[in-house]
């Protein structure tokens, strides 16, 4: 579960920082009080293990770059349930957007500063987005059709920097740029040949062997930069890596970070963690100033709320769990049968043995999380069919698929037997648990039903992707963003895919289309309505995800089991200040945290 | 000089009579052997327990498990002894139910183990020469294979869903042990007189390893299949402890992997009985074997016989 955790705060924190629309200025926040009592602040990073021989790289995925800490973007998500663009200023102090967002402009905060003293310009930013485009990425994408990558980079003044969109515009181009990560170029520039932004416009704008040579040698640097390792830790945030072993890194105060008078401790100790249990292990024993969200039996959680000092903040998380279809295998094409099965799981009691502290039952199947569904429904989510427990109404959409029953058990129309596998991946425990669950309930009502784990969730995925399992789990809701969010029910995984700026749908069984549902559902192409959300305005946005939902709750390609909660740990005992329940900054670092006033030494 | 002949039909006769005679008297040996020690005596019991649990557990209780729905890891009672697992099920019904799988691979790890090693060991060792080198080489690379590593490969591509598949697997890693010991048995004992006399009264090399040979090391391979037996479980549980293998919930090591890492059995008592009671299950078997495998030790070997 642990990994599960891991991936599903990745998934959302991308996804949530992956795409915007509109337009928007935001400012910085103003100025706290200065407080050095210093102390050492502990804390957990969910996202990654440390790795003592880990380069302090930010491009290396098991980097010793710690975000919020000693990794800095350009500007911090908030956890808006449906506005991708609410963002707090980080690097960035301000940004403004053309209403298409054809032209974004950056300043820069004109107090940040490098922690060896030099400042942080427009040059550190261009050179940061020059290394991303050697990992790819949706903003910075080789190909100039794809939607939403960027056309020109143009460096204005020191602190400030223009980006212009290329000709196949996507709303979530703002908050991809406001996302990059940045590094100091005199650290990292050299990783760049000085005719890199030359080849970049072959790559771009040539066409040819000229052009695919291009593109080549960009994509050729992508191991160089993972895998540069420099001499130590160029930090504009408000830590600096001090030293790192295998049991934790320590980071210490950056003095020269713009808003240093807000940062509460002196050091910030991250610890390394192999599991959940030494998560809980940690918590108990208060060793954790902040941990972040981690999945909890309620055994556990009652064992850390006795700890002294200890508090847990909830808040809102836009991940749910599904449970998924693929609809080009037998019986489950027949959307009677996905009825069937949705009618016959009791999610409250799925969600009490797999996610009593994490997760709440899902309401119904919308394809998005309850509170972001309500914001986006209003009344219109009350409409939808709840699939509320009901065998008899079970039954009857069976017999309605044509299933048959011989003695107590639901057997194929043709008679011959049925069984339900549902897969998982083994190391996500509340994901089996839940599956065992569904199966037994299954099993209650003559549908014979097996669970099966795959070894690992890389296995999982792959395995996913190639068709190979009939039910399976499967993240969805990953907001705030409409179009992610509804990416995850009707994207590639159910066949619809972008080529050059065109949408298309491959068949069922083909290049990652596993869930294999219909291309248009009553007249209505769903791929295509989720596709539009990129670009589309507020109220149309309004409009289409209306009718996806609909689409989704009465398909229903995945039976949506719970919605998780943000369930984060904090120990008032040292610091105090942490963000209140529901906080929009609480899926963020404790580092970012401090960034924006929080966390302050208790005082004796 | 005088020549006696005895007819056929009395050497049959009297052959018939001395290994009956011989048979009676074993197994009043293994009889007086195991009353010496009550542990051994508990030992017997406990594994004829387990056999039992294996044979008829799973018709004791219904194929779908009951579940209580409000009593979600409850403490043990007397209506569960050992409580109740994340969906409620009784615990003891999954370690009973689940005896079946990890008794048959361990069955099967032994027997392929046993058999296999026996047979490249004999072979290896009385032939000698240039057979004996070729399947030694073959008995080192068997050795050299880190089991674990391999296991944990396999299992992406092989789901091990039937008990005879687990146990090949583990049959086929583990034969190599067994194979080097009874090849430096044969070597030795192929050298001592009854087996010089046998040769010399021209027995067939069938007669020579199958009635000289084989007999002599019975104890030692028998032995062998016991432990044999308490590594496949090992091996297994903990496979399935690491979630690599297919998810069956009487399973003892997905019972322990769900005890530690969903109920946090290792933090808080409330999962405690529900990792206890497939360790107590595996500890008991592991026990019974250890107390089977002394009182063989003395069956077999008579220098270790008190009386």
């Amino acid at each position: 579960m642990k990994r599960l955790a891991a991936i599903a705060a990745l998934a959302s924190v991308a996804t949530a920082t992956a795409c915007g629309s509109g337009t928007g200025t935001s400012t910085g926040t103003s100025a706290g009080t200065s407080d050095p009592s210093g102390g050492v602040y502990t804390t957990i990073d969910g996202s990654k293990q440390i790795n003592a021989s880990a380069p302090v790289n930010p491009f290396n995925p098991v980097g010793s770059v710690f975000a919020g800490y000693n990794g800095m973007t350009l500007a911090w998500p908030k956890n808006d349930p449906i506005d991708p663009n609410q963002f707090y200023p980080a690097l960035a102090s301000d940004w403004t957007a053309t209403p298409d967002q054809s032209e974004v402009v950056i300043h820069l905060q004109p107090k940040a500063r490098w922690s060896d003293g030099k400042p942080v310009t427009s040059e550190d930013v261009r050179v940061s987005i020059g290394l991303a485009y050697t990992q790819g990425g949706t903003a910075y994408a080789l190909d100039p059709k794809a939607a939403g990558a960027a056309a020109t980079i143009q460096v204005v003044d020191p602190r400030t920097i223009r980006i212009t969109q290329g000709a196949n515009k996507s709303g979530t181009f703002l908050s991809n740029l406001l996302s990059t990560v940045v590094v100091p170029a005199h650290v990292f520039g050299s990783l760049l040949p000085a005719d890199f932004w030359h080849t970049l416009k072959v790559a771009q704008d040539g066409t040819g062997a000229a052009a695919d040579r291009a593109k080549a040698v960009i994509t050729g640097l992508a191991e160089k930069v993972i895998a540069f390792s420099p001499p130590r830790d160029v930090s504009a945030g408000p830590f600096v890596l001090e030293r790192v072993n295998p049991g934790a890194a320590l980071l210490k105060r950056n003095p020269y970070f713009y808003n240093s008078g807000l940062i509460g401790p002196d050091k910030v100790k991250v610890l390394n963690y192999t599991g959940n249990e030494q998560i809980w292990n940690y918590l108990i024993a208060g060793k954790l100033d902040n941990a972040p969200f981690t999945s909890v039996p309620t055994a556990v959680m009652d064992r850390i709320r006795e700890t002294r000092g200890s508090q847990v903040i909830k808040g809102y998380s836009p991940v749910s769990t599904s449970m998924a279809f693929n609809q080009s295998r037998k019986p489950y094409d027949n959307v009677h049968v996905r009825r069937a099965l949705a009618y016959l799981i009791d999610r409250n009691q799925v969600t009490r043995i797999a996610s009593p502290e994490g997760g709440t039952a899902a309401a119904t199947t919308s394809g998005i999380h309850a509170k972001a569904a309500k914001a986006w429904l209003g009344d219109g989510f009350g409409a939808l069919d709840p699939y509320r427990f009901d065998p008899a109404k079970a039954a009857a959409e069976l017999r309605a698929a044509g299933m048959t029953r011989k003695g107590d058990r639901w057997a194929m129309p043709d008679g011959t037997p049925w069984k339900v596998e549902i897969h998982v991946p083994a190391s996500f425990s509340d994901w089996v648990s839940a599956a065992k669950s569904i199966t037994s309930q299954l099993s209650d009502h003559g549908i014979d039903a097996t669970v099966v784990t795959a070894a690992d969730y890389t296995l999982y995925l792959g395995e996913l992707a190639a068709g190979k399992y009939d039910v399976g789990f499967w993240l969805i809701g990953l907001g705030p963003s409409p179009y992610n969010i509804f990416q995850r029910l009707f994207g590639q995984a159910n066949g619809w895919q972008m080529f050059g700026g065109h949408l298309k749908h491959v068949a069922p069984g083909a290049e990652g289309n596993w869930m294999g549902g219909p291309e248009t559902v009553d007249g209505v192409n769903p791929g295509e309505l989720t596709s539009r959300l990129q670009f589309a305005s507020p109220d149309e946005q309004k409009r289409i995800v209306a009718s996806l939902a609909r689409v989704a709750n009465e398909q229903l390609p995945v039976v949506q089991l719970w919605d998780y909660v943000n369930t984060q740990f904090v120990n008032t005992s040292r610091y105090t200040a942490f963000p209140p329940d529901d906080s929009d900054a609480l899926r963020l670092s404790s580092g970012v945290w401090m960034q924006l006033g929080m966390i302050k030494k208790r005082q004796a | 000089m005088t020549v006696t002949v005895i007819p056929e039909a009395t050497v049959q006769t009297t052959g018939g009579t001395t290994r009956a005679t011989l048979r009676r008297n074993f197994w009043r040996g293994v009889w007086r052997v195991l009353r010496r020690k009550p542990s051994r005596m508990a030992g017997v019991v406990i594994v004829l327990l387990f056999a039992v649990m294996g044979l008829i557990g799973p018709l004791l209780y219904p194929d779908h498990l009951p579940r209580d729905d409000n009593a979600l890891y409850s403490p043990p009672s007397l209506q569960h002894p050992f409580g109740t697992d994340f969906e409620g099920t009784d615990v003891l019904a999954l370690v009973v139910t689940g005896a079946r799988y990890v008794l048959l691979t361990g069955l099967a790890t032994a027997v392929i183990t046993v058999a296999l090693g026996t047979a490249i060991g004999l072979f290896a060792g009385f032939r000698r020469g240039r057979w004996d080198t070729a399947l030694m080489r073959l008995t080192d690379m068997n050795l050299a294979i880190p089991g674990l590593p391999l296991l944990l490969v396999l299992s992406a591509v092989w789901k091990f869903e039937s008990p005879i598949e687990m146990g090949l697997v583990l049959g086929l890693l583990g034969w190599g042990g067994v194979a080097r010991a009874v090849r430096s048995q044969t070597l030795s004992l192929r050298e001592r007189g009854f087996i010089e006399a046998a040769r010399g009264l021209g027995l067939p090399t069938t007669h020579i390893i199958g009635r000289e040979l084989l007999p002599s090391m019975a104890p030692y391979i028998a032995m062998n299949m016991l432990i044999a037996v308490t590594g496949a479980v090992y091996a297994q549980v903990g496979l399935f402890f690491l979630g690599v293998l297919p998810f069956e919930a009487n399973n003892w090591g997905v019972m322990l992997n769900l005890a530690v890492f969903n109920g946090g059995a290792l933090t808080t008592p409330a999962a405690l009985p529900y990792l206890l009671a497939p360790l107590l299950a595996i500890l008991l078997l592991t026990l019974g074997i250890v107390l089977i495998v002394d009182a063989m030790d003395e069956i077999f070997n008579p220098r270790l016989r008190e009386e």
